[in-house]
């Protein structure tokens, strides 16, 4: 799910930088420095929406650089245990296939795939029912729930099921819109 | 460490975001589709506009374009009205908003902490019931068909 929420981040400017550029110059450090980020605790900072307060610079010891604590609002996107959401498959294998959810990568395990539907190897691997009507492969939109999440240092994964019910396919590129 | 033992608290099925989240206000992939757009076009308007834009943005981008439901930022504005009329929480208003569930037992699935709630039918007091539901639902048919 998409978030708006308020962050803040403490700037540290080189002193060259003091003049009457130097709110600009704050802002485009805090752009540089959080967008395209991710934490396990606020997910990936997609885009900086407005910069809501910068606080009192403060003198560092010894360097001469000047600490800022700046609030910014962000659209921040972050994956949760029980979510549901539509993702794009990008690629299968046997032992299942990943999705991807706008900056998260999905795993699904085949344990997590209706018993139904098999693996099928080729030119294009895919899952597929025994009929053929339903058909999961590179490029598919799918609608899975997420069951777990797990947090690295700077990238979130998560594992996903599409056993349950609503759940699988929404889209099938060869099935033709 | 607290923020683990945080993650492993969470579950969106019961509206457990954590304590970043709770008050956080969710967005719906259309709205951040309109935000995201015009950020871009914004980039596109800077010297160096290619190195601007991080992976993450891009991604982002591309799959709130491919994935939302209502072009028209006026249906989107539209959209959340009809949803917050009903207190429901954020997260379940952008999940329905997002997924767009056809009918009651879609939208109960998609949103479990809907249904727990609305079993306790004809309670006012936390509010919402099948017919209230099923209503919604069909508002925003009605919006996406004359967007």
């Amino acid at each position: 799910m998409f978030f708006h929420i308020v962050l803040e981040r403490k700037i540290q400017l080189h002193p060259r930088h003091f003049g009457p550029h130097l709110r600009d110059k704050l802002i485009e450090k805090v752009l540089q420095e959080v967008e395209g980020t991710c934490s396990g605790r606020h997910g990936f900072i997609v885009a900086v929406t407005n910069i809501s307060d910068i606080g009192k610079g403060l003198i560092r010891d010894g360097t001469g650089f000047v600490t800022f604590p700046v609030k910014y609002d962000c659209v921040v996107f972050r994956p949760f245990r029980g979510e549901i959401l539509e993702s794009v498959v990008t690629m299968v294998n046997k032992m299942g296939f990943f999705a991807e959810a706008g900056p998260v990568q999905i795993f699904v395990s085949n344990h997590l795939i209706p018993d139904d539907m098999e693996f099928q190897s080729g030119d294009i691997p895919c899952y597929a029912t025994s009929d053929g009507l339903v058909k999961i492969q590179k490029d598919s939109e799918v609608r899975l729930k997420i069951v777990g999440t797990r947090v690295d240092v700077s990238e979130i994964f998560c594992i996903g099921t599409i056993k349950d019910d609503f759940l699988g396919l929404i889209g099938d590129p060869t099935a033709g819109g | 460490m607290a923020p683990n033992a945080a993650a492993e608290e969470e579950d969106a099925a019961e509206l457990k975001l954590g304590p970043d989240f709770e008050k956080a206000k969710c967005l719906m992939n259309s709205e951040v589709a309109v935000i995201l757009e015009r950020k871009y076009e914004q980039i596109q308007q800077l010297p160096d506009p290619a190195s601007q834009v991080s992976q993450v943005f891009e991604k982002s981008l591309q799959y709130v374009k491919r994935f939302s439901r209502y072009q028209n930022p006026n249906a989107v504005k539209q959209v959340r009205e009809v949803l917050s009329r009903n207190q429901l929480a954020e997260f379940e208003v952008c999940v329905i908003g997002n997924l767009c569930p056809d009918t009651l037992e879609e939208a109960k699935a998609l949103v479990p902490s809907l249904a727990k709630r609305s079993k306790s039918d004809d309670d006012e007091e936390d509010g919402i019931t099948d017919e209230k539901i099923e209503q919604m639902l069909q508002d925003l048919a009605t919006i996406k068909k004359f967007e």
